[in-house]
């Protein structure tokens, strides 16, 4: 059997979905002993830019119309599209206020001379073009990536959890940040696969993972915080701080 | 007129290329082109409570996630007035020799030596030298597994709030990085062996300018206030309160990256700066690789930083021995976070990234919100020196083939280990 050919690509981002990639040292010469990695832009300078891709991994968010060409090129290249990542899969922190004006805060940030970039607000990838697996983090799980790897080889869909952070914590017995702190833990409504990294650690929730998608009751959880004193504005744009609302199809 | 344009610098953090105009023998505009979309996050946090800016400022970048963090916090904390503990300033300054070691041996084995070897990449490495790459490996994965003892995660750190950290690491876990560590201190020396047999280097010589946090103590990356700038024997002296003295910047056309100059000349910043500016560093097994790898002082080609990193990530391992062996003696106590009391006011923040000074600058308002935020990263301040060490590649390529050219100007931009996700963050306009 000939090797899968696959490329891994970066948008506007922090490259640290990538990064985890790299960060898989244990497998990383398995990894490239299985699948034909034809270009890797953060990892290699002998890339072929225009092969046809069994597989194309992007991470980042777009956010310019370069991005958007970008991803539009890789996706006509490619058989499956993989979103990495929370900025790839909902937008990520850059889309936390897509409302904002943006000619405001790149003059503010750069003068006159903002106006003239490229930038646009962020969007997520399946609302550029169309995605075949969401693997959401921020950064991503080494082992969901490993995972989502293995079954594509074999050919099945890879399954990664659908319920909430919460559901991981209770099982690890941590006593509730939430309910017996009265901390903003973001928790309940946050889709696991991190073994509840922070409350494992007594911090709270930021939601980086992105929210669970469908089962969750976010105005039942609002009034929740809202009984422990929050501001209901405050708790919003929390909740909005990793994921603008409208998420993967 | 012709153009020489490398569109996209490879193995790098992010998106950058490269553009030179060359007239005959005439060296016209020298870029360090950045194309990085603006996520302007320095703008999108206003309005956020303190402890919400650390977790979003991190995103900027990934490979300096810790030192985003930390560089965040203690911005915040200096804005209060908290006062951490001696425990805490321990545990952090481990955190930041764990991302150093991760980073460095990231930038070392599967960024920049492949090129030395002419080879594409790591994976082309592994092909002829596997044990190179598996050594990089794992130097790599002993910096991560720093980071996640101490962060509680390898990027974008989890453990680490205003005043603390969430949890402590137990006596066994800091048991079991220090054994990895001492194995570590034996793959760093080999790493001088390789970096020592690569062929040489040296595409142009210049006077350059340094700038580095001046450490109070050896091998510090996180405490400190105070930055120095070396330049032909002189040393100018700042505080971080003054850091727009340092980041005096220029929007320009070809990059979302602002140009920072000192007195006029750009400077360096990064490895090779900050063993400039703190020689009382280099002593003991530093001081033995630096002569392994004929590395000496004043540096005059850019080249050099990659054997600063090899240099540091001896001294980094050797670094976090001794705090885990002075937190083991102590005694590792389970802390909780200190107090946070807000109040209105301004408060920066100047420490050591992998890739060179870092600055958080941020006021507050009265009730923990803060109303502005600037980042200054470095690679945005390494900027304007990357275009003057490219001119002089440029014009000291005497003649020769457009790819030797090239493949100089690429190795030259790698040396600096540009992180171009981070260089997009900027002083803001007041």
């Amino acid at each position: 059997m000939s090797k899968p050919t696959v490329g891994i690509f970066g948008l506007t981002g922090c490259a640290g979905d990538q990064l985890v990639i790299l960060n898989c040292e244990d497998q990383l010469l398995d990894l490239v002993s299985v699948i034909d990695i034809r270009d890797f832009l953060m990892a290699s300078s002998g890339n072929d830019e225009v092969c046809p891709l069994d597989v194309a991994i992007v991470e980042g968010a777009v956010l310019s119309n370069r991005d958007a060409e970008k991803l539009r090129a890789i996706r006509n290249r490619s058989k499956f599209l993989v979103a990495l990542g929370t900025c790839a899969v909902w937008g990520g922190v850059a889309a936390m206020d897509r409302g904002a004006d943006r000619r405001k805060l790149l003059q503010e940030v750069y003068g006159e001379t903002g106006l003239s970039y490229d930038s646009a607000a962020a969007q997520a990838l399946h609302e550029v073009v169309k995605v075949d697996l969401n693997i959401t983090g921020c950064p991503i799980e080494k082992d969901h990536f490993l995972s989502a790897i293995a079954n594509l080889l074999i050919g099945n869909p890879p399954l990664y959890p659908e319920y909430p952070v919460c559901t991981e914590c209770r099982m690890l017995e941590n006593n509730c940040l939430l309910i017996e702190r009265g901390q903003l833990c973001c928790g309940p409504i946050t889709v696991a696969g991190c073994q509840a990294r922070c409350p494992n650690l007594r911090v709270p929730c930021v939601g980086c993972r992105g929210p669970v998608v469908g089962d969750a009751n976010p105005s039942s959880l609002l009034s929740a915080f809202e009984e422990k004193g929050f501001d209901r504005q405050a708790i919003a744009a929390r909740l909005r701080t990793f994921a603008p609302q409208g998420g993967p199809q | 007129m012709r153009t020489v344009v490398i569109e996209h610098l490879a193995r790098v953090e992010g998106h950058g290329g490269i553009t030179v105009e060359l007239d005959g023998n005439t060296v016209g505009k020298v870029r360090f082109d950045v194309f990085e979309g603006a996520r302007l996050l320095e703008s999108l946090v206003r309005g956020k409570r303190y402890d919400e800016i650390s977790p979003i400022l991190s995103r900027i970048c990934s490979i300096c996630s810790a030192a985003h963090s930390l560089t965040s916090l203690k911005a915040s904390e200096n804005a209060f007035g908290v006062q951490i503990s001696p425990q805490t300033e321990l545990l952090r300054e481990l955190l930041y020799q764990g991302e150093s070691i991760q980073s460095h041996a990231l930038h070392l084995f599967l960024l920049a030596v492949p090129d030395y070897l002419d080879l594409p990449s790591a994976i082309a490495l592994a092909a002829i030298k596997p044990e190179a790459v598996k050594l990089g490996l794992r130097l790599k994965k002993l910096g991560n597994l720093l980071q996640e003892t101490i962060g509680g995660r390898a990027v974008h750190p989890v453990n680490v709030v205003p005043g603390g950290f969430g949890t402590v690491p137990t006596v066994d876990q800091l048991i079991e990085v220090r054994n990895a560590l001492i194995e570590g201190l034996k793959d760093a020396d080999t790493t001088i062996d390789l970096i020592a047999s690569l062929p040489p280097a040296e595409f142009c010589r210049c006077d350059t300018a340094f700038a580095a946090l001046r450490s109070p103590n050896p091998d510090n990356y996180y405490a400190g206030d105070e930055a120095v700038v070396a330049s032909n024997g002189d040393r100018s002296t700042m505080r971080a309160a003054d850091y727009r003295k340092l980041a005096n910047e220029q929007s320009v056309q070809h990059s979302h990256a602002k140009h920072s100059s000192f007195g006029g000349k750009p400077f360096m910043v990064g490895s090779l700066a900050r063993l400039t500016v703190n020689p009382q560093r280099l002593t003991g097994k530093m001081a033995a690789a630096m002569e392994r790898l004929q590395l000496h002082f004043p540096a005059r080609n850019p080249m050099d930083n990659n054997k600063a990193q090899a240099v540091e990530l001896v001294g980094d391992i050797e670094r976090a021995l001794q705090i885990i062996e002075q937190l083991l003696r102590d005694g590792i106590k389970d802390e909780r976070p200190a107090e946070v009391h807000v109040r209105a006011g301004t408060g920066t923040a100047m420490t050591e990234a992998p890739r060179g000074l870092l600055i958080h600058s941020y006021t507050y308002d009265g009730e923990g919100r803060i109303t502005a935020a600037n980042v200054i990263t470095p690679t945005a301040l390494n900027a304007a020196c990357i275009e003057m060490h490219l001119r002089r590649v440029v014009e000291q390529c005497a003649e020769g083939e457009e790819a030797v050219l090239e493949k100089r100007l690429q190795m030259t931009a790698r040396a600096y280990d540009p992180c171009i996700s981070c260089s997009v963050h900027l002083v803001r306009k007041l």
